[in-house]
Parts: structure tokens; sequence; C-alpha cells
């Protein structure tokens, strides 16, 4: 089966939660869904399909930018943008990624560890550093940062410029 | 007492010293007599912040940056990189650097799996083939260094191509080295699968099967092992793999035996294509301009590291710095995947068990100098190093 043969079939899989899909290259589909469907959808897609694997979780800040007319600086505005979390699934050349958005005063998803132990680490990565609450992930200890590291603060989020002195490890 | 004594846990801590490889990691089995009925993970003591860093640099620095992310497999993240950023910038780095890209690493992949057969025989107690492997090791070290300069990070990349070209005396120093290397391999073969000590160490030991090994999405030799038919550079080429085409090599044991005998295959396939490459590497320029401002735009850069399938998810804002760099490196594939099958083994079998997949932890966050002419060290940071560079090169 070629690469597009097989993206066809991955969007077919996931039609039923499906809001919308972009096509950022030629062998990848961004499927955008709701995160309530996350588990149904990677449960299609993985568990009763068999359609490729779980290759990385990306945590993805999409603040949004105010650019000052004066001094062109481009500044963040805390009360709008959003958070991403991307799930791409990889099968020989075609690249699905189920994309979910987030907001940043409800940054919570289900856990799809139940179903795909190995994703415990990609979740408690993406925990970690970008602030992604995974419900029912089996381990939240720190994967990567310090045990002192001040809890709700994460250093992939754009507004993170460095920890006061004081408080580094 | 009885009823009691069956309800307690009992946790073995292994690291974060030297838990495998000379690299720090943390792990806690829990076992049951022998039987490990748990397995967790720390990392992250050597994390450095790359990921953030990058997005405070422009997409040259960049380069330089994610090259130093491993130690061991340095010109792969480069290239991934490389590749990604040429996507992005819709160009493409002509056909002899694209050559070139894929000898390096070729090379790369032979010196990753002849330590690793070293780290990985030392583990289960044969000090002899660790020195042998390691000796011979030098072998590919030395040429990485006559082509490249350096030993370890190579910087064979640029964003648009390569820096370094190949002239007719290294051609002739590569093919003496792997006429050389492919005799060593033979012999090395032959022993990991005939030697009854050994193989009482590997043979039925850490099995994943292909079912497991599918669905847990492991990857590189370790999935190979098992059956699995994934290789980046058969599944999606890159870089030089469409016009130099590698043979995927899998096994169907999945035990730690069947990983030696991929990753010891691959390297005849890599000394095949070293051989090829030098043969008939094409001709023209090395390098193509590339913008300082990289369009807008988000990519996936996936290349096969000696370890498996390494991964890049790149967004630019259109500026001359990155939105976000996001790296999976393959061991955290496989730490998941191992993790999950090493439940039910021996606790005597973790060590080799989880240097089966060739883990990698990365390396240091600062160099440190020590002057031969006065005794004392210093530690620089960033600004120093960069200060230093700009002094030297004035």
């Amino acid at each position: 089966m070629d690469t597009q043969e097989l993206l066809q079939q991955a969007l077919e899989i996931v039609k039923e939660w499906t809001i919308e899909v972009s096509q950022p290259e030629e062998n990848r589909r961004d499927i955008y869904i709701e995160a309530r469907d996350i588990k149904p959808a990677v449960k299609a897609l993985l568990i009763d399909n068999h359609w490729g694997y779980l290759s990385a979780i990306t945590g993805l800040d999409s603040p949004d930018y105010q650019i000052d007319e004066e001094t062109k600086e481009r500044k963040i505005d805390p009360d709008k943008g959003k958070l991403e979390v991307l799930y791409h699934f990889c099968n020989r050349a075609a690249i699905a990624t189920l994309r979910v958005r987030l907001p940043y005063t409800d940054a919570e998803i289900d856990s799809i560890c139940e179903m795909l132990p190995s994703a415990s680490f990609y979740e408690r990565e993406a925990m970690e550093l970008i602030g992604v609450n995974f419900r029912n992930t089996p381990i939240t200890d720190h994967l990567i940062l310090p045990e002192n590291w001040p809890a709700g603060v994460y250093p992939l989020r754009k507004t993170f410029k460095g920890l006061e002195k004081k408080t580094q490890g | 007492m009885e009823a009691k004594q069956k309800s307690e846990k009992f946790i073995v801590p292994i690291g974060p010293q030297h838990p495998a490889l000379k690299e720090p990691g943390h792990f806690e089995f829990t076992v049951d007599g022998e039987i490990v009925t748990n397995a967790t993970a720390r990392l992250g003591f050597v994390h450095r912040g790359m990921e953030k860093g990058v997005e405070d640099r422009n997409w040259t620095q960049g380069l330089y940056l994610m090259e130093r992310v491993c130690g061991i497999c340095s010109h792969v993240h480069a290239m991934a990189y490389a590749l990604g950023v040429e996507k992005l910038a819709n160009i493409q780095a002509p056909p002899r650097a694209q050559a070139i890209r894929e000898l390096v690493a070729e090379l790369e992949r032979i010196h990753s799996h002849l330590l690793w057969l070293g780290v990985a025989a030392h583990e289960g107690g044969f000090d002899t083939l660790f020195m042998f492997s390691w000796r011979d090791r030098e072998t590919v070290m030395d040429l990485l260094e006559t082509i490249t300069g350096n030993r370890v990070n190579y910087s064979a990349n640029v964003l648009g191509g390569v820096k370094i070209d190949i002239n007719d005396a290294q051609k002739d120093a590569l093919r003496r080295g792997m006429d050389f290397l492919e005799e060593r391999t033979k012999h090395y073969l032959k022993v990991v699968t005939e030697d009854e000590t050994f193989l009482g160490r590997t043979r039925k030991i850490g099995v994943m099967t292909f079912e497991e090994a599918t669905l847990l999405g492991a990857i590189g030799p370790t999935g190979r092992a098992s059956g699995v038919q994934r290789d980046v550079r058969v599944d999606s080429p890159y870089a030089g793999y469409p016009d130099f085409p590698v043979n995927i090599v899998t096994s169907d044991a999945g035990d730690l035996e069947a990983r030696f005998v991929v990753r010891i295959k691959e390297l005849y396939e890599s000394y095949r294509l070293v051989r090829e490459i030098v043969d008939h590497l094409p001709g023209g320029d090395l390098t193509v301009k590339v913008p300082r401002r990289i369009p807008e735009g988000e990519v996936i850069s996936r290349v096969e590291a000696p370890r498996g399938e390494l991964f890049y998810f790149m967004k630019s804002n259109g500026t001359d710095k990155p939105e976000r760099i996001k790296v999976r490196t393959p061991s955290l594939c496989n730490w998941g995947s191992v993790l999950t099958t090493a439940i039910g083994h021996k606790l005597a079998d973790m060590p080799m068990i989880l240097a089966g997949i060739d883990p990698c932890f990365s390396c240091n966050d600062r160099l440190v100098m020590i002057n031969g002419k006065k005794t004392e060290t210093q530690v620089w940071d960033w600004e120093d190093l960069r200060q230093y560079g700009i002094e030297y090169y004035k």
C-alpha cells in the first residue's frame, strides 16, 4: 500500500471524531479532534486497526502574540492562546497526527497508557515541560526535571524565561 | 506470617550511577523473589533544556546545539535538523552532499554498533570481546577523524549541504578500513552465535514478541530483532538513501541473541554502503544557499539513528529563530517497550536487558578545560566559549 492510501485509511478510521484535516506535507495529515475523543480515536487507530505505531507526543505552546507597533517586539497576551498536544502515528512513510487544542485554563486530557503502557514516557514529558495534565496517567513522578522544581512552572511554555536565582537547583 | 510476606513489595533501586552504561539513569524494579513484577524509570540526570535553548538561537546556531544532543550519534541529529530546515525552506542539498551525509551516517552506525557490542559483552561478563571490539572500533574512529577532522561531533553538516569533501586518498583509506572490519565482524558473528557461555546469557532471554514490539512501538535494531519491519532508511528514504538503498535486516527470535545478530548483520550492510558510496560518489557542489529567515511552517524530519528512528518536529514562525523543536530520541521509545517487557524476567538479567536496547543518555552540558601549563581547572559556560571562539578566529 502506498503512502497516500495509508493516509486515506487513517482518515477513514478516525472519521467520526474528526473536526478538520490539514496537509502540512505530502506524507502527512494533521487530524484535529476534541480532547474528549482522544481515547476512542487512539483505540480505533492503534488497537482495533493496527495502523502504525505511536512515534511521539509533542506538546506545543501556541500563545497569542501581539506585535508592538513601535518597537516591533512580540508580546504574549496571557489570556489568549492555547496549548496543543500532537500524537504522531507513523506507518512506513505516512504520518498521521491527532491534534488536540487545549485552553490554558483547562489543559487536561485522558491518558492513553491504559491501552499503550509505553506512552507513559511521552505523557510524563509533556506533563512536566509544557503543563498538560493527563488524567489517570499511572506515574506522575518527575521524569526529567529535578525533584525541587517549583510546582506549576513549565519550562517549555513561551512565558517561561528562567527561574529566580534562589530557587535554582 | 506467610500471607503478610506475600503482600509486601520489595523494590530494588538501580542507578542513577552506572545502571547499564556509564551514564546516569535510575530504575526501580519491584521483585517477587527473583522475578521482576514492575519496573519504572527516572531519567533527566543529564537534562540540559536544549529544546528550550534552541528557541533562543538562530537556525544556524541551532544546528550546532542539536548536534550535541548525543555524543554517540551526533551526526544523525545534525542531519535530521538540517534536512528539516531544508524542507521548511523548500530547498534540497546537492546529490554529492546527500551522499556524503549518508556516508558519515553509516560510518557513525559502524562505530556505534561496535561500541554497543563491547558494552553488551562487558555486561554479560565477556570482557575479551569488549576489548577486541573497542580496539577495532578505533579503525572507524580514525576514518571519521580523517574525513571530518573530529572523532565525536563530526560537524559534517551545514544548512543546505555538507562542509567536507572526500578525496582519493580518503577513499582508499575507507576501502581498506571496511575490508579489515568486515573480516573482524565475521569473527564476532561467530562468537556471539556459537560461544556456549555467552549464549547462556542471551539465548531466549528478554524475549519481546512481534505483537508486543509492534504495539509498543519498538524501533531500530530492538524492534527488528523481534521481526518488526521498521527502518526509516527503507520506509521513507532521506539524504542519499534513495540513490544508495539499504537492505533491511530482521530476525524473528526477539531475544537478546537476536539483538546481537541483527546489529552485527547491519554492520555488513553499512560496510557495503560505504564501499558503494565511495565508488559511485556523485559529482557537483557541496552546498546550496539557505535564507537566514526560514518560511513559516511545520515539518517532521525522521532519520534512522543507530538505535532506531529519530524524530524531529520543527515549527518555524517565519523569523531567524525556531518557534519549537521537539526531539524524540530512539532510546525513549525503546525504554517504554523494554520496561514493559521486563516484567516476568529475572532480576539478574536486567543489566543485559537494559544494555540490549543500546540505551543512550546524552552527555555533558559544559566544557571543563584543563590547562596543560597551569594546574587550575576552569569551567566555561556558553558565553565564555563563544567569546573564546570569536577571539581564536579573529
